[in-house]
């Protein structure tokens, strides 16, 4: 049987997760190739569907990763993203999905080795929860 | 302090007409809505009367209800006219007003609440072939403990069915025979009741147990509903096997009163797709239903309203398959509204939870 490769979905703010990850680059620091990253203006404009979309297409986890409250460049889309994502969280959990497998962590554009370890963290956590309840489902 | 007032004539609702042709024909208020059957139709449908010698279809105590009126109540309020208007609604209708005019879809400003005490409503054909066998549907409904075993599902499970935040309620729990008590909470309430010159009795002390008793019945049905669902929709599979039949149709989207938005993300481009992407849906995954996106549907509206769900039922009356809307509703949104520790309707000045944002919120909890 070959290892479980999860999908993971990073939703990351362009000012801040997005910087650090291109930081992480030009550092030559790597992280796990599991994670697909798509690139916000903030994370405030991440509307709960298109987490909802991204685990009903099959993603094993989804990460969010903004700003550190009080950076955030549209003042609280952080802090927006932050009551959503609670909501939505608690939605998944009622129909099955672990809440583990939604993670929302403030990564500043400065903090690349830090974009590294919360990926890395990210895909260990995934990895041990195992495959997500949509894995080759037929989802309608 | 609550002030009770007791009206009695012919029948609960005669006595609930004459009250409201008294604040037309004193011009209390300018205006009332209220659920009023026509020559046309024998449901009763929300109508806004002006002439005191119009009412007399009116009947706000109908067991049934063709929608929640929450929608027609914002219509007549959403701006400022300069009359004052009074709004007899159901609790489930003025709760999910209140949380329109949090949405600032309308304002309360120059209305009156009335709400009428609900011991729920029929199904519309149930409703329809009742009221066409006996006339006065509505008295018999009051007096006969089986026909209010006939509720709809939601209302069966509805533990608010007192109005509250309100400045009259017609209240029929406990009240004697052929009258109805009237409460006021607040000082225009009060007011009124003067101005109307209702006689004010002390509550009746039948009313406090008959409260209880239906409270503690509709609390265990909850539960018991809660729990019955939570088995049905604890994975996507039991999930999607419950609203399999789904037209994607839209009507509980229609008839919910608080999914205010002009347009809804579902009827955008956005969920349009082109054949193509139905295309490649299918090839990677071998197969594709059609209509696309019922989960999606479902799982989003939860995300997006389920926090000021009122409970009303209308989603699971509408639908045209028989889906569950409203258990998957009320079952959800304990959840999302114990998150939040909020209660749609509770209170206006209660903000709504995703427009207040904490500074100390720190990442760590999710």
């Amino acid at each position: 049987m070959t290892a479980f490769e999860p999908k993971i979905i990073a939703l990351v703010c362009n000012w801040c997760a997005y910087t650090a990850a291109d930081l992480a680059g030009t550092s030559r620091l790597s992280y796990p190739a599991h994670i697909r990253m798509i690139r916000m203006m903030c994370t405030g404009m991440i509307d709960s569907k298109y987490i909802l979309k991204a685990f009903l297409d099959g993603a094993d986890g989804v990460f969010v990763g903004g700003c550190h409250p009080g950076d955030c460049h549209y003042i609280d889309g952080n802090l927006k993203a932050k009551k959503r994502i609670l909501g939505t969280g608690k939605i998944l959990e009622q129909f099955g999905f672990e809440p583990e497998r939604l993670r929302l962590r403030w990564i500043g554009a400065s903090e690349g080795p830090e974009f590294q370890q919360n990926m890395t963290d990210f895909v260990t956590a995934i990895k041990t929860l195992g495959p997500g309840q949509t894995n080759n489902r037929m989802v309608l | 302090m609550i002030r009770y007032a007791l009206v009695k004539n012919r029948s609960p609702v005669h006595a609930v007409k004459s009250v409201l042709e008294k604040m037309l024909s004193q011009k209390l208020v300018d205006a009332i809505l209220a659920a009023a059957r026509n020559p046309y139709s024998l449901l009763p449908m929300p109508t806004l009367f002006c002439d005191p010698g119009k009412m007399e279809g009116i009947d706000p105590l109908a067991p049934v209800a063709p929608f929640n009126a929450a929608r027609q109540a914002a219509a007549v309020t959403k701006q400022p006219t300069g009359k004052r208007i009074a709004l007899v609604l159901r609790p489930c209708e003025q709760r999910a007003l209140i949380e329109l005019v949090k949405l600032k879809q309308c304002s309360l400003e120059n209305v009156i609440l009335i709400g009428v005490e609900c011991l729920g409503r029929l199904e519309n054909q149930a409703y329809i072939q009742h009221a066409s066998e006996v006339s006065d549907f509505t008295s018999v409904f009051y007096k006969n403990p089986d026909m209010q075993a006939e509720v709809t599902r939601a209302c069966g499970v509805c533990e608010q069915f007192t109005p509250a935040g309100v400045d009259l309620t017609i209240s029929l729990l406990g009240a004697p025979e052929g009258g109805v008590g009237i409460t006021a909470e607040t000082e225009t309430g009060d007011t009124l009741i003067t101005q109307l010159e209702l006689a004010v009795a002390d509550e009746p002390e039948s009313r406090a147990a008959a409260v209880g008793k239906l409270l503690q019945g509709r609390i265990a049905a909850r539960d018991a509903l809660f729990k019955a669902t939570v088995e049905k929709i604890n994975h996507i599979e039991k999930f999607q096997e419950l609203i399999a039949t789904c037209l994607s149709c839209h009507s509980c989207r229609i008839s919910c009163p608080v999914c205010y938005c002009k347009e809804c993300v579902f009827i955008t481009d956005i969920f349009a797709h082109p054949p193509e992407t139905l295309l490649r849906r299918a090839m990677k995954r071998g197969a594709v239903k059609l209509p696309t996106d019922t989960t999606m549907f479902h799982l989003t509206r939860l995300a997006h309203m389920s926090h000021a769900c009122v409970g009303c039922g209308h989603c699971s009356s509408v639908c045209p398959s028989n889906i569950p809307v409203a258990d998957i509703f009320r079952t959800v949104a304990a959840q999302t509204q114990a998150l939040f520790d909020y209660q749609p309707g509770r209170d206006i000045s209660e903000p709504i939870p995703y427009l207040v944002f904490e500074e100390e919120l720190s990442e760590s909890s999710v």
